[in-house]
């Protein structure tokens, strides 16, 4: 029957032919390829959960009398969207299930891709030919920022829709267009009517379609490039080593997208989520303290409450205070962050194809700058909840405000020759952040007591390095990079020794160019 | 013994000594100075043996004496540990004796919730004594001003959303406010005490009369603090606190993104790859694009 049907499909589609190609392609296999993956399917469920929600919710600003099945809010006044958020909360079979299961997978899915984007940075995935996907994921999460905080906003509630008017001004605060930006999205001012019914349509159908296209081709760029790989059996600079899409990595992603989906939906019926129903519906002149957006635009909160009330005033002109942290800084770190793959071609000059992935240890401050970054935004991440942190730890909200201000900058000072330091250790050290083999203690009849080390496992070993020829005519291709670059480290600097070691090394340095600051 | 081992027993030793001095000296001066104007000012002469509409005088001069007395001075007139507590009426005395906040444990800032030191009787005498002392300020609510049977909690929920959430939040968790301030969690507080603390405005708290919250919207405002704002009944799962969604993101990234990790970790290939030449595996040339799959 399957056959007849493939058969059938085949002799219009003639799908045998690309479709054996496809079902064929080479997924090199490694727990950190799959990150990319539980964003993937955290997209997946959003879609699925989002459609559910899309049933039931009244995109509204309108102002109607609560009249629902929760007591607290009978005989208020609040929007149609309030409304029905809180009727498919307590009223629809599964609706909280599926919202909360929707929140959820909204913060996965950022976390999945921040975690998948540092697994390219670290491993310097992102090298030519990877410049163009590197900056399609950059847009990615940029993209899956906007539409969380526009979902966030849809409920109309009290703590979000504080956050619609924190963004208003910080669209004003944008130098000379900033109130005609504000008044245009927003249809006027704030608050007005049209908010929720255009960041409904945003929110569902603009930005989850060009999400879609470019996660495509994204994927598509995965299939022309190939999957980078790391070094090991036998994967060179030339070959993609690892297991067909069909039927191997099939099995393996599909069982994946159901952990993730378990995970999921264990978060989204066990823990709540913005529990809407309790912050009651936005009053533009009500506000609640402790509020803070998701965690993904947290480090943006955070940035607003750390910086200090500085303006400019230009002639006729004034620049406001939240322009700073607010646009300039997500402007200067999103700008880099596309732009990173130049930046360090110009700073190592090595514009070569590299298919085989770097150990982060194996370029160390490559390695230090990201860890020093990621840290500098998770100190604003902390900074967003400095009211709770003051309320928890019982000291003066002015210290915590004073301790994220200056942490802001240490953090990423002490981290970065930390990070330096650990990753140079690790180089050093063969065998380094392997698991240790065991010691057996063994007892003998006699009463007496003997330590013996267990059997060695594969990787075990310290590495057996063998002699890389320098002068060899591949190097001057783009076949050797990898292997010579780990030569001018120490390890192999030293297994390049009797081979005329240093002179070696340095004339390996010369071809790529490689400053020694940034090795 | 090394010097730096014989330091590091002596430094700890040093501070506890000078910390105990200290204690020593600032008590010994409070006591001073509480006690004086009491002696200077035998004008105030207590009814003794009296009893008020609150509790026995007597009983309570007796508490205040052994426990208010040393910073608020014999009479209530106050010190310069203490204000003076004269006229400040019954509520705010049964505020801050039902709430544990007086006595203080630590002279902090604010004083923190704890559980009260007095029986109820207790805090009535001492009510009645401090009451003895001087006319006015706000009375102790009486039990139809707290009957909530007709209260309109939607309206309750609403004025505390414009009047209360600012400060103590819109879940009643609380929070920190300015200068080592805070605003205390408003679970598990009473009708009497919602009542009390909104019309004497306890510490940094503004007052709020009747003029400004009417009888009937201020028990609209205790029906929902003390019947509400708990939920007991509130779906979706265990609650992160009410403190705002960066506790919903500490565990979306870490106890979410992070099971995703550990699932990714156990489904995926984690061998050590670096010493593991020749391992299974398919090989693809990667110039051949789409074309280029061979098995």
């Amino acid at each position: 029957m399957i056959d007849a049907v493939y058969g059938w499909l085949d002799d219009r589609l003639n799908i045998s032919g690309s479709g054996r190609k496809l079902v064929n392609k080479i997924f090199p296999d490694h727990w950190s390829f799959m990150l990319g993956e539980i964003a993937l399917y955290s997209f997946v469920i959003l879609l699925a959960t989002g459609v559910f929600l899309s049933l039931y919710f009244i995109p509204s600003s309108k102002q109607i009398v609560y009249t629902g099945s929760y007591v607290p809010l009978r005989g208020l006044h609040v929007s149609e969207a309030y409304a029905s958020t809180i009727a498919l909360s307590f009223n629809v079979r599964a609706g909280l299930l599926m919202r909360q299961m929707h929140h959820w997978s909204a913060n996965i899915f950022l976390g999945a891709i921040v975690v998948h984007m540092c697994r390219v940075f670290f491993t310097s995935g992102f090298r030519r030919p990877r410049e163009l996907n590197w900056i399609i994921g950059v847009n990615l999460l940029i993209l899956a920022i906007f539409n969380g905080f526009l979902g966030y906003s849809l409920p109309d509630d009290l703590i979000s829709g504080t956050g619609i008017r924190i963004s208003f001004s910080i669209l004003e605060s944008i130098p000379f267009v900033g109130s005609y930006l504000a008044t245009f999205l927003f249809g006027g001012q704030f608050p007005g009517s049209a908010i929720i019914p255009r960041f409904f349509i945003i929110h569902v159908l603009i930005l989850p379609a060009i999400i879609a296209g470019l996660l495509g081709a994204h994927l598509a760029l995965i299939v022309r490039n190939k999957h980078t790989q790391f070094r090991g059996r036998g994967a060179t600079e030339k070959n993609v080593v690892g297991a067909p899409l069909w039927p191997t990595f099939f099995a393996k992603t599909n069982g994946f997208l159901f952990l993730v989906a378990a995970v999921t939906a264990i978060l989204g019926a066990a823990v709540q989520i913005n529990p809407i129903w309790l912050y009651g519906p936005y009053v533009p002149y009500h506000v609640s303290y402790a509020v803070q957006p998701d965690w993904y635009m947290g480090w943006l909160d955070g940035a607003l409450r750390i910086m200090p009330s500085w303006e400019i005033h230009l002639p006729g002109h004034m620049v406001p205070n939240a322009f700073f942290p607010a646009i300039l800084l997500p402007g200067v770190t999103f700008t880099l962050l596309m732009a990173w793959p130049f930046v360090e071609q110009r700073i190592t000059g090595d514009r070569l194809e590299h298919h085989l992935l770097e150990r982060p240890r194996d370029r160390p401050h490559h390695t230090a700058l990201g860890a020093a970054t990621l840290s500098f935004y998770f100190v604003l991440f902390g900074a967003s909840a400095t009211d709770v942190l003051a309320n928890y730890l019982s000291v003066s909200l002015n210290f915590v405000l004073w301790f994220f201000r200056i942490a802001i900058f240490v953090v990423p000072l002490v981290i970065y020759p930390m990070t330096l330091k650990i990753c140079r250790e690790l180089q050093h050290t063969p065998g380094g952040g392997k698991t240790k083999r065991h010691n057996i203690v063994l007892r003998s009849p006699e009463g007496g007591y003997s330590t013996v080390v267990s059997q060695a496992r594969p990787g075990d070993e310290p590495p057996v390095l063998e002699p890389v020829p320098l002068d060899g005519p591949e190097l001057v291709g783009a076949m050797a990079t990898g292997a010579d670059r780990r030569s001018s480290g120490p390890l192999g600097a030293a297994a390049t020794g009797q081979g005329g070691g240093v002179a070696g090394a340095s004339r390996a340095r010369g071809v790529f160019r490689i400053p020694r600051s940034y090795r | 013994m090394t010097t730096r081992a014989l330091r590091r027993v002596l430094v700890p030793f040093a501070v506890v000594v000078l910390a105990v001095a200290l204690g020593v000296f600032v008590l010994g001066r409070s006591h001073v100075q509480a006690g004086s104007p009491a002696m200077e000012n035998p004008g105030i002469q207590l009814t003794a043996s009296a009893a008020s509409r609150y509790g026995s005088i007597t009983e309570g001069r007796t508490l205040f004496e052994a426990s208010c007395s040393a910073c608020h001075g014999a009479g209530a007139q106050g010190s310069a540990l203490g204000p003076s507590l004269l006229a400040r009426g019954a509520a705010t005395i049964d505020l801050w004796l039902s709430t544990g906040w007086m006595p203080l444990a630590e002279p902090t800032a604010q004083p923190v919730n704890k559980p009260p030191r007095f029986d109820r009787q207790q805090i009535l005498d001492i009510v009645a004594f401090v009451t003895s002392l001087a006319p006015g300020g706000v009375s102790i609510p009486s039990a139809a001003a707290l009957n909530l049977k007709t209260a309109d909690v939607a309206q309750g929920f609403d004025l505390f959303s414009l009047n209360c959430a600012p400060c103590h939040t819109i879940t009643g968790a609380g929070d920190a406010l300015a200068d080592g301030y805070h605003a205390p969690p408003l679970h598990g507080v009473t009708a009497r005490q919602v009542y009390e603390a909104v019309r004497t405005g306890p510490s940094n708290m503004p007052p709020f009369g009747p003029r400004q919250i009417t009888p009937a919207q201020l028990r609209g405002i205790i029906k929902y603090v003390t019947q509400e704002i708990e939920h007991p009944a509130s779906p979706g799962g265990i609650s992160l606190g009410g403190v705002g969604p960066v506790a919903e993101g500490f565990v979306g990234l870490f106890v979410g993104t992070g099971a995703c990790l550990l699932a990714a970790f156990w489904v995926g290939d984690r061998t050590e790859r670096e010493d593991d030449e020749h391992g299974g595996g398919q090989e693809e040339d990667p110039k051949d694009g789409l074309e280029g799959a061979h098995v």
